[in-house]
């Protein structure tokens, strides 16, 4: 059995670190909080603006525009494909960071010419290690995600799109299902896809509403599109690190929890200890007596 | 008199929403006023100042507002912005740095890229700045 001193000093030590783990564990709830109340307030416009491409799809359903064209004459070896990477800035978050590297390992395997593009410290080592194209000058951090960095963002991107850099781009983030569960996922951000916005099949019989587009369609959808692509990266943003603290409460919880069991043990053994060795005084002083007795 | 409504997201929150007179936004050509009964349009709309008379009032209210466009669909109007403010919550002195900061980066030798940053961020503060003059918005 390990001395007394031993085990106390364990405890202590154990006790310490289940104060940061706690610590750790409120920080993330309320920052998860935050970034839950910043994903509400932003959803209404995301949204709208979403249901404005579509009234515009529906309307003209002819309308050419440079983010809708797939440049299929692009063979797939050669398709520029850029990923953002949504990771953490550091670990302790569980399964988190894992998760994201995974799936972007499945994208990286696909064929094509691929150029990352990383948000969150953890992920540009992990990826500076394995010899992928990283764009050096896109440095993000994740915490506190706000419009302006978003709009950073999707003006990189959108620019090397058009340039013709880029032929896809994907954000690789975590979602939000519920307060327990999230999960990895991919979007596709370009070239738009007409499917994704739900084009209503109108009968031909009804009367439509005409809209005109002022000054032309191509000068709307201009100043509709790139802030849409920035709503969406502004909300993968902050999905993501709602998420992020979400996973880092959990993972700082069971540490927590682990804490206290292993608390709960060693304090066992240490008292067992302590008795053992009580028990043992007093033998000793007992046998000692009974020899001067006799 | 005739009313229309209202409605203007900006990307952080839900600015405004309710009936309205009349409306001036800023389209990439020029100010474009908007009436009740207006013909279903969708304009663009470029970094500004919005000018609104809500129902019920007879003076102009001023607002800033970033890119965007306004959607008039049955005598309902929505304006979506990446931005909106009210003269009272700019904050001069910030947008009076970013404009200096805007200045000193337009000075430098960009990227195409990085000008046509500096130049929206310019436009932003200066718009701040413009509509910060006068503070008569007070909801």
């Amino acid at each position: 059995m390990a001395n007394i001193r031993e085990i106390q000093s364990r405890i202590n030590s154990v006790k310490d670190t289940m104060k940061i783990t706690n610590a750790m564990y409120m920080i993330s709830s309320s920052k998860m909080t935050q970034a839950k109340k910043k994903l509400q307030d932003t959803e209404p416009y995301f949204y709208a603006l979403q249901g404005e491409i579509s009234r515009i799809l529906r309307h003209l359903p002819e309308l050419e525009h440079n983010y809708f064209v797939k440049r299929e004459d692009i063979p797939p070896e050669e398709r520029k494909i850029g990923s953002i990477v949504v990771t953490a800035d550091k670990g302790l978050a569980g399964a988190y960071n894992h998760n994201i590297v995974k799936l972007e390992e499945e994208i990286l395997s696909r064929p094509g010419i691929h150029k990352l593009f990383i948000v969150g410290e953890l992920g540009r080592h992990y990826f500076a290690k394995h010899g992928v194209e990283i764009d050096t000058n896109f440095q993000y951090t994740v915490q506190k995600p706000t419009m302006h960095r978003a709009r950073d963002i999707s003006g990189v991107l959108l620019d090397q799109f058009e340039k013709g850099e880029l032929d896809e781009i994907y954000i690789v983030y975590t979602r939000m299902e519920n307060s327990v569960q999230s999960e990895a996922e991919v979007i596709k951000l370009l070239p738009l896809e007409r499917s994704s916005f739900n084009e209503m099949k109108m009968p031909l019989n009804v009367h439509r509403e005409s809209i005109e587009l002022y000054p032309s369609a191509e000068a709307v959808m201009d100043s509709i599109v790139p802030n849409y692509v920035t709503g969406m990266i502004y909300g993968c943003l902050v999905e993501a690190c709602a998420s992020e603290h979400n996973a880092r409460m959990m993972a700082m919880k069971s540490a927590t929890d682990s804490a206290q069991d292993l608390i709960r043990d060693l304090s066992i053994v240490y008292n067992r200890a302590r008795q053992a060795a009580i028990t043992q005084e007093i033998t000793e002083v007992c046998a000692g007596a009974r020899a001067q007795k006799k | 008199m005739d009313t229309f409504g209202l409605k203007i997201i900006a990307s952080d929150k839900v600015f405004y929403e309710g009936r309205c007179r009349k409306l001036i936004i800023p389209a990439p050509d020029g100010q474009k006023g908007i009436l009740p009964n207006h013909e279903n349009m969708v304009i663009a709309i470029v970094v500004g100042t919005a000018k609104v008379q809500l129902a019920g009032e007879d003076d102009w209210r001023d607002l800033a507002v970033g890119t965007g466009f306004a959607e008039i669909v049955n005598n309902r109007v929505t304006l979506l912005v990446d931005t909106a403010e009210r003269p009272e919550d700019i904050d001069v002195r910030r947008a009076q740095e970013q404009q200096e900061r805007a200045e000193e980066q337009m000075r430098q030798k960009q990227s195409i890229q990085e000008y046509y940053h500096t130049q929206a961020s310019l436009a932003r503060a200066m718009n701040r700045l413009r509509v910060a003059q006068d503070k008569k918005w007070n909801l």
